[in-house]
């Protein structure tokens, strides 16, 4: 079942597009990535499924039905700049955002005090917020998002203020509760991160999608055409290979792209060999953010710009 | 769930978040003290500048009946004799301000009836006339003096007469309390003044301290921004109410109790009457008038409206900004209609019933404050009364209408200091 069809839409703010006639679809129970760079409309599209911004074109359907005010009970929304009441005490405040999305006074100090309790903040309850760490402060944030169980769970860069430890907390949260049916929206500009998580991905760039589907596809599609490898000796060796997209080098370290249409794996190989030492080989398909700067820059090049 | 229940959900927030905070609790106590010094002060300086138009006017008789001192005793404050005969002497001790004037009585007084006054500039038509209307009550009982006039006829004759004002209603006539009234009137206008001002600018932060924090962009996943908006007016709408009906409560019981404790500190009433009446029951010294419901019920709704149309403005101006240090210029418009009535207070007080009364009160953004002035002072023809409420609830819903679009674009617009233009094209913006 699709719990998201986005169709053709398009808003305009002023003379520029954030939206400019997007469609995608997402499954249920699935994790769906929004990916692209700071200002490439993920935000805006983010408001659009919120019911809190309206397309000036084009059709979004959630649930399987027309976008409508009440879907707003059944979706969470972690926006990319977080905030809470800095006076208010924990445990009212994550009550007050619970019975705003249609739970009672106890459903919702209920569930709180669960979720305070998963992730090791009980104490916290009767504190302001304002004496909290940014970091305490984004775990209450978070537990305002998913205290009334949405089905669709919308999260806008939500590693971003997290520590490392705290950042694979939420991690585990967000898989756990796909492996519970929650469908899980997640919007990033790092594409390691959606790599990591996705099902499913859209990349857009300036408000147009660039390219979307499983990441899996998209990957396959491209072939195994990046190596990376670890070595021991002089580095010269690599501009002697040949044609080479370089992405990344180090010292002993060194990843690139062929084109295997000018020359195979075997002859590199054998390049390789004959100079250096090699500590480790791994032939894989690009990372997401090769594929997406190869795209952009292909599509620019299309339309002439 | 309703929809209704999310705005219950914000105005239960919203009010209980504010009712419980130090704020609050700090206000109610000391709001009252500060409306008192406020009161103070400014009949203070309405005392202080009645003094100042009193003038010490030295009187030089040159007629030989010690007319000097009849006037002298007529109005000791005003007059005194002089420290010199000489006429340069005097308009010495004018130019350096030791007396304010001087004024001569020629010694064909009682024949010419013509005196004249030496000040340093005007004195007003007040002073003129009240000096027209000693030395005539002074040159008629010298007239009748010196034409033989037996003296039990002159004090016959001379009396002042007491004006007493009765209000003729359908149940009779009544004692008329018409400056009681007014001045009730002045301080129910300043009250809804305050009250705007205050609760008014309070909504505006409380917006703005949704917008800054971010929190906005949650909230209105959850609710519709008319919602949030509204909910937000109402819930401190309520703790407005709370804060007057503590007051209200408070100050009726300490009214009452306060009446007998007075009364025993103050004298008696038949001494303050000088003996002409003897009252057998004792009675408050201080005479209250009684506050008709019509009045009650015109306070109720004016404060609640004006409340309403500057709390959706306020609102407005606070989804606007990023930060309160924003919001200065923006809320000037919405602050100078709320001023502005207030510097004409005191000419509605002296003509309650005059076409400058009457047309500043009828302008809605102004009626809260003026009518309410009104409605104490003098009895408002009904229709104007139906005029202004028509009007005012036609202003709430198209200040509703304007603001509840700017707010919905307002909350997620960051960056930019928008100008008022700003926000009228906003109002086209938003669908």
């Amino acid at each position: 079942m699709k719990i998201i069809q986005v169709q053709n839409v398009v808003k305009r703010f002023g003379d520029y597009a954030a939206s400019n006639n997007i469609s995608f679809d997402v499954d249920q129970g699935s994790i769906f990535g929004l990916i692209g760079p700071n200002g490439a409309g993920k935000t805006t599209m983010i408001r659009m499924i919120n019911n809190i911004l309206f397309p000036d074109e084009g059709k979004i359907f959630l649930f399987g039905e027309p976008q409508q005010l009440s879907h707003q009970n059944q979706m969470g929304y972690l926006p990319e700049e977080r905030g809470l009441y800095k006076k208010i005490k924990v445990l009212e405040q994550i009550i007050y955002f619970g019975q705003l999305k249609g739970l009672s006074r106890s459903e919702a100090q209920t569930n709180a005090r669960f979720w305070l309790k998963n992730l090791d903040a009980s104490d916290w309850e009767n504190k302001k917020i304002e004496e909290l760490s940014k970091g305490m402060q984004q775990k209450v944030q978070f537990i305002t998002t998913i205290l009334h169980n949405p089905k669709l769970l919308i999260l806008d860069e939500p590693f971003s203020g997290f520590d490392p430890i705290n950042a694979d907390l939420l991690k585990s949260i967000i898989l756990d509760l796909k492996s519970k049916g929650t469908t899980i929206i997640l919007s990033t500009h790092i594409m390691e991160q959606a790599e990591q998580l996705c099902d499913d991905i859209c990349l857009v760039n300036k408000g147009k999608k660039v390219l979307d589907g499983s990441i899996r596809d998209i990957k396959s599609g491209y072939g195994r055409d990046t190596i990376l490898l670890e070595f021991e000796g002089d580095d010269s060796f690599i501009s002697d290979i040949g044609d080479l997209k370089i992405i990344n080098k180090t010292q002993n370290r060194v990843e690139f792209r062929y084109d295997s249409t000018k020359i195979s794996l075997n002859d590199i190989m054998l390049k390789v060999m004959n100079k250096v030492q090699i500590d480790k080989l791994e032939v894989s398909a690009p990372s997401l953010h090769e594929i997406f700067i190869d795209v952009v820059s292909k599509q620019e090049v299309t339309s002439g710009k | 769930m309703a929809n209704n229940s999310k705005i219950m959900t914000i105005i239960r927030h919203e009010y209980l978040t504010k009712v419980k905070s130090k704020g609050f609790i700090i206000s109610t106590i000391l709001g009252p003290l500060i409306i008192l010094a406020f009161l103070g002060i400014s009949v203070a300086s309405s005392v202080l500048t009645q003094n100042s138009t009193e003038k010490k006017i030295a009187v030089l008789d040159r007629t030989n009946l010690k007319l000097d001192q009849k006037i002298i005793l007529r109005d000791k404050d005003r007059f005194e004799l002089p420290t010199s005969k000489s006429e340069d002497e005097l308009q010495e001790q004018v130019l350096n301000e030791k007396i304010d004037g001087y004024l001569i009585i020629p010694d064909d007084f009682l024949q010419s009836a013509k005196v004249t006054v030496y000040t340093r500039g005007g004195g007003g038509i007040g002073f003129i006339t009240l000096m027209e209307k000693h030395l005539n009550n002074i040159i008629r009982k010298e007239r009748l003096i010196q034409n033989g006039t037996d003296t039990s006829v002159i004090n016959m004759i001379d009396v002042s007469v007491d004006i007493g004002t009765k209000k003729i209603t359908a149940k009779g006539t009544e004692k008329d309390y018409t400056e009681a009234y007014a001045g009730i009137g002045y301080i129910l206008g300043f009250f809804i003044y305050i009250m705007m001002m205050l609760y008014g600018s309070l909504v505006m932060r409380s917006v703005i301290e949704e917008k800054a924090n971010r929190i906005i962009e949650v909230i209105a996943s959850s609710a519709r921004p008319f919602e949030i908006m509204m909910g937000k007016v109402i819930g401190i709408g309520l703790v407005g109410m709370t804060q007057v009906t503590f007051w209200l409560v408070v100050g009726g019981i300490l009214l009452a109790s306060a009446g007998p404790i007075i009364m025993i500190f103050m004298p008696k009433p038949e001494v303050l009457a000088g003996g002409m009446q003897m009252a057998q029951v004792p009675q408050l010294p201080i005479d209250i008038p009684r506050i008709p419901i019509s009045l009650i019920l015109g306070f109720i709704f004016y404060f609640i409206a004006g409340y309403f149309i500057y709390s959706t403005l306020f609102a407005a101006v606070g989804s606007a900004v990023d930060q309160e240090s924003d919001a200065a210029q923006l809320q000037t418009p919405v602050m100078l209609p709320i001023i502005l009535p207030m510097m004409f207070m005191p000419a509605i007080m002296a003509n309650p019933d005059g076409p400058l009364a009457v047309i500043l009160s009828l302008i809605p953004f102004f009626t809260p404050i003026l009518m309410i002035v009104r409605v104490a002072a003098t009895n408002v023809p009904l229709w104007q009364i139906a005029l202004s409420v028509v009007l005012l609830i036609g202003t709430f819903f198209g200040a509703l209408w304007a603001t509840s679009k700017i707010y919905r674009v307002g909350i997620l617009m960051y960056g930019k200091k928008p100008k008022l233009s700003d926000l009228i094209k906003w109002i086209k913006l938003a669908k």
